[in-house]
C-alpha cells in the first residue's frame, strides 16, 4: 500500500512538473523567450495593475543606466525597466535566435551600426519617430536610417579620430602633427629608425570586424570613397588602402602581435607608448587621461584624421543605438524609454556615469566647453565631419562581406597573399553578395 | 488476487511505461531537432530574405559540397580529429597506468588529473592563448630562454601550427576523461587473470597484449568515441585562439558562421547535418570495431 502511494505521488509530481514545463504563458506584455522573458512577463503583470507597464531592456554593461537613473524614469512614467545585461557579442545571437522563432528577446535592444542592414531586411525593428531638430543634432542617425525609416537611435558616439604621441615626435625631431597618410608613414619610419618606437603604427590585423572597418575608414579618409553605387568595392580606393597597410607590415612598422591579438589590444598599444599613431575609437580620448588605462598620460593628442593631400574631409562613425523589436508587445513603452534614454539631459548624465560619448553634437560641445571631456583635441571638429561610406546604407549582407574582408587582410598580414590577391578575393565576394 | 493473465499483462506493459519518460525527453530534445534541422536544410531560408523561404531539395547540400570553404574546414576538422584522438588515447592510457598505482596520495592525484576536464573550453582556450601568444607568451619566453630560437615564434599565425596548438589544447582537456575510462577498464579486470598468466609464464609484454589490451578495448572504444565527438565539435578553443579567422576554422565554426553570422539557416542546417552524419558514421565505426565480446 505504502509503495503504491509513493508511486502515485511520484507519478503525480512528474506529471505536474511536465505540465509546468510545457505550459504556455498567455499574459500580455512580453513576448520574450528564455529566462529574461519569463521574468519580464511576471513583472509586467504586477506593473500593469499599477498602470505603468513594464519593459525589458537588453544591452551590454556600458549601456546600462544606474539604478537611480532607472528609478527616475519609472517615477516619471510609471514604466518599470527590467534590465538584461548581456555581453555585446551575445546580443546579436540571442536576438537572431529569438526573432527566427517570431519572439522578442527584449522590448528594447542594443543595435550596433553594422547590424542595421540585416535587421531591416529581416524586418526585426520597429520604425521610430524622430523630430527634425534631433536629426539635425545627431549626424550618426543617418547610419540607422534605411529608406527614410529610423530604425534605432544612437546613444554612444564612436567615430574615428586620430591620436599620436607628441613626446615621441619631439624625441625623433618631428616638429608638426601629420596632415596626410604619407606623412604618417614617413614619420613612423623616422620613429623606428631613430629607435624611439619599434612598432609605431597601431593596426588591427587579426581576423575580426575591427580589421574590416579599419580598411574601410582608411580608404574613406584617404580617397573619400569605399563602395561604388552598386555596392561593389571601389578598386582604386580600397586597393590603395590595402597597399598602404601592406607596406606598413613589410617595413615592420606594425607589431607582429597585431596579426593575432584582438583589435582592441592593437589599439591599446598607444596607451602604453608601444605605438605612436592610432586612428581609432573616440573612447581613447578619455582612456588617454585615465591613469588606470594609460601609462603615457599627457603625451597623446587627439587630432583630425589625415587624408590624401591634407586632412580628411570625412570620417566614419561606428555608433551604437537602441531599437524596439518588432515582436515586442510593449512598443509604446519601449519607445518612451528610448526617447528618455537618448534625450540631451540623459546623454549628459550617461557621459558622467558610463563615459558614453554623446551622439547629440550640442551635448558633446557642451561637455567639451565645460571641460567635462578632457584632452578633447580635435574631437568636436571631427564630429562635424561624420559621414557614411555606404551609398545605400549598411547592406543586408554586411556580416558576410566583413568576414570576407577581414580574412583577406589577415591572410595578407600573415604573408599568404599580396595586397592585389587579397583585394581580388574580397572584391569577388563583395561583388557576388551585391549581385544577390 | 490478480489473475495470471493480468500479471503477464502488467509485466509486458511495465517496461514500456518505464521507458516512456525517456522516450518523451529524447523525442523532444533529440529526435525533433534532428528532424526539424533536416527539414530546414532542404529550404532556401535566409533570415534577411523573409519573403523568399521555399523548399529547394538538396541544393543546399550540393552548394556546400562544391564550396572550397567547406572542404578547407573539413580538412582542418580531420587534422584536429586525428591528432587529438591519437594523443588523447596514448596519453590518457599512460595517465591511467600511473593512476592505477596505489599510493598514499592516489585520491589527490586523481582529482588533480581531472582538473583540465572541469575547465570550461573557452577558458581553456584563453589560458593557452597566453602560453602561445607571439608577443608575451610563455612558450616564446621558454624557447628564447633555452636558446632554441632568437625571435618570438608566431605560433598562431600559420594554418598548421595553429591547428597543432588547437589540437594540443583539446587533447589537454580530453586526457582526463580518457584516463578515467581506461582506469575503470583496468580496474575491472580480475586480478586472478594476471596471477594465472604469471603462473603460466607470461611476461609483462605478453600479459599486456593478451589480457590488458583486449579486455580494455570496449573501454577504449567509449573513450575514443567520446574524444572523437569532442574533437569534431571543437568550437570555443578555436574562437579563443584565432577568432572567426579562416585560418583555423573547422566544420563547427563554418556551421556557426553560416547560420548565425550570415543568417542563412538553410545552408547552416545542411552543414550541421553533414557534421552530425560524419560524427555518427565515425561513432558506429568505432563501436563496431572496438566494442567486441572478449573471451577469456
Amino acid at each position: 500500500m505504502k509503495r503504491k502511494v509513493i508511486s502515485m505521488l511520484l507519478i503525480a509530481s512528474m506529471a505536474a512538473a511536465l505540465a509546468v514545463g510545457c505550459g504556455g504563458k498567455e499574459e500580455s506584455g512580453d513576448a520574450a523567450g528564455g529566462t529574461a522573458g519569463d521574468t519580464a512577463g511576471e513583472e509586467n503583470q504586477g506593473n500593469e495593475e499599477q498602470g505603468g507597464g513594464s519593459i525589458t531592456f537588453m544591452a551590454p554593461d556600458w549601456a546600462i543606466p544606474t539604478d537611480d537613473q532607472l528609478k527616475a524614469f519609472t517615477d516619471e512614467t510609471g514604466i518599470e525597466v527590467v534590465v538584461n545585461e548581456v555581453g555585446w557579442d551575445d546580443i546579436r545571437d540571442k536576438l537572431v535566435t529569438a526573432a527566427a522563432g517570431g519572439q522578442a528577446v527584449a522590448d528594447v535592444v542594443e543595435v550596433d551600426w553594422s547590424w542595421v542592414g540585416e535587421f531591416y531586411a529581416a524586418d526585426w525593428l520597429e520604425p521610430l519617430e524622430v523630430s527634425d531638430e534631433v536629426k539635425e543634432d545627431m549626424p550618426t542617425l543617418e547610419t540607422f536610417t534605411k529608406e527614410g525609416n529610423v530604425l534605432a537611435i544612437p546613444y554612444a558616439n564612436d567615430y574615428r579620430l586620430s591620436y599620436y604621441n607628441t613626446k615621441q615626435y619631439e624625441d625623433a625631431g618631428i616638429s608638426s602633427e601629420p596632415q596626410t597618410w604619407d606623412e604618417v608613414y614617413q614619420n613612423c619610419k623616422t620613429l623606428k629608425e631613430k629607435g624611439v618606437c619599434d612598432y609605431p603604427f597601431a593596426l588591427p590585423l587579426n581576423a575580426e570586424e575591427k580589421t574590416s572597418t579599419y580598411l574601410m575608414w582608411l580608404a574613406y579618409t584617404m580617397n573619400g570613397v569605399v563602395f561604388n553605387d552598386d555596392g561593389t568595392l571601389n578598386k582604386d580606393s580600397v586597393l590603395a588602402a590595402l597597399k598602404y597597410e601592406e607596406n606598413l607590415i613589410k617595413d615592420e612598422l606594425v607589431d607582429p602581435a597585431d596579426k593575432t591579438s584582438s583589435g582592441m589590444d592593437a589599439y591599446k598599444r598607444i596607451l602604453s607608448g608601444s605605438a605612436n599613431f592610432l586612428t581609432g575609437p573616440t573612447s581613447f580620448v578619455s582612456k588617454s587621461t585615465n591613469e588606470e588605462d594609460c601609462s603615457v598620460i599627457g603625451e597623446i593628442t587627439p587630432i583630425l584624421v589625415p587624408g590624401k593631400d591634407a586632412k580628411a574631409t570625412v570620417t566614419m562613425a561606428l555608433p551604437e543605438a537602441l531599437g524596439v523589436t518588432k515582436f515586442s508587445e510593449n512598443k509604446d513603452e519601449a519607445k518612451k524609454f528610448i526617447e528618455w534614454y537618448t534625450s540631451a539631459d540623459m546623454q549628459e548624465k550617461l557621459n558622467e556615469t558610463n563615459t558614453a560619448i554623446p551622439t547629440r553634437n550640442s551635448v558633446l560641445k557642451k561637455l567639451i566647453d565645460d571641460g567635462k571631456i578632457q584632452n578633447a583635441g580635435a574631437m568636436m571638429e571631427e564630429a562635424e565631419l561624420i559621414a557614411s561610406p555606404f551609398p545605400g546604407g549598411i547592406p543586408a549582407y554586411y556580416s558576410e562581406m566583413s568576414n570576407s574582408i577581414y580574412n583577406a587582410i589577415n591572410k595578407m598580414a600573415l604573408g599568404e597573399m599580396t595586397a592585389d590577391e587579397a583585394y581580388a578575393e574580397m572584391e569577388a565576394k563583395v561583388a557576388e553578395l551585391a549581385a544577390e | 488476487m490478480p489473475s495470471l493473465r493480468q500479471n503477464n499483462m502488467k509485466k509486458k506493459i511495465l517496461p514500456y511505461l518505464l521507458l516512456t519518460p525517456m522516450i518523451l525527453i529524447m523525442g523532444v530534445l533529440v529526435f525533433y531537432p534532428v528532424i526539424a534541422t533536416f527539414s530546414y536544410s532542404l529550404k532556401k531560408w535566409k533570415l534577411t530574405a523573409p519573403n523568399d523561404i521555399r523548399v529547394v531539395g538538396l541544393r543546399n547540400y550540393a552548394a556546400i559540397l562544391k564550396s572550397d570553404s567547406f572542404w578547407y574546414s573539413f580538412r582542418n576538422t580531420l587534422f584536429i580529429l586525428a591528432v587529438v584522438v591519437v594523443l588523447t588515447t596514448v596519453l590518457g592510457f599512460l595517465v591511467s597506468v600511473f593512476l592505477n598505482i596505489d599510493v598514499k596520495w592516489s585520491g589527490i592525484l586523481l582529482a588533480v588529473a581531472i582538473l583540465p576536464w572541469a575547465l570550461p573550453p573557452y577558458v581553456n582556450g584563453i589560458l593557452w592563448k597566453f602560453v602561445f601568444s607571439s608577443g608575451y607568451g610563455f612558450m616564446n619566453k621558454l624557447c628564447i630562454g633555452l636558446g632554441l630560437v632568437s625571435r618570438p615564434v608566431e605560433w598562431l599565425s600559420s594554418r598548421w601550427s595553429l591547428l597543432v596548438v588547437v589540437s594540443l589544447v583539446v587533447t589537454w582537456r580530453s586526457i582526463p576523461f580518457m584516463a578515467l575510462v581506461c582506469l575503470a577498464g583496468r580496474q575491472s579486470i580480475p586480478e586472478g587473470l594476471y596471477e594465472a598468466a604469471r603462473i603460466d609464464g607470461g611476461n609483462r609484454r605478453t600479459i599486456f597484449r593478451r589480457i590488458t589490451l583486449p579486455l580494455m578495448l570496449p573501454f577504449l572504444g567509449i573513450g575514443i568515441t567520446s574524444t572523437s565527438v569532442t574533437a569534431i565539435n571543437v568550437f570555443d578553443e578555436i574562437i579563443a585562439l584565432s577568432g572567426y579567422s579562416d585560418l583555423g576554422k573547422n566544420l563547427l565554426v563554418e556551421s556557426y558562421l553560416t547560420t548565425f553570422s550570415f543568417l542563412d539557416f538553410g545552408k547552416g542546417s545542411a552543414v550541421t547535418y553533414l557534421v552530425m552524419l560524419f560524427a555518427g558514421i565515425l561513432g558506429v565505426f568505432y563501436l563496431r570495431n572496438l566494442n567486441r565480446e572478449v573471451e577469456y
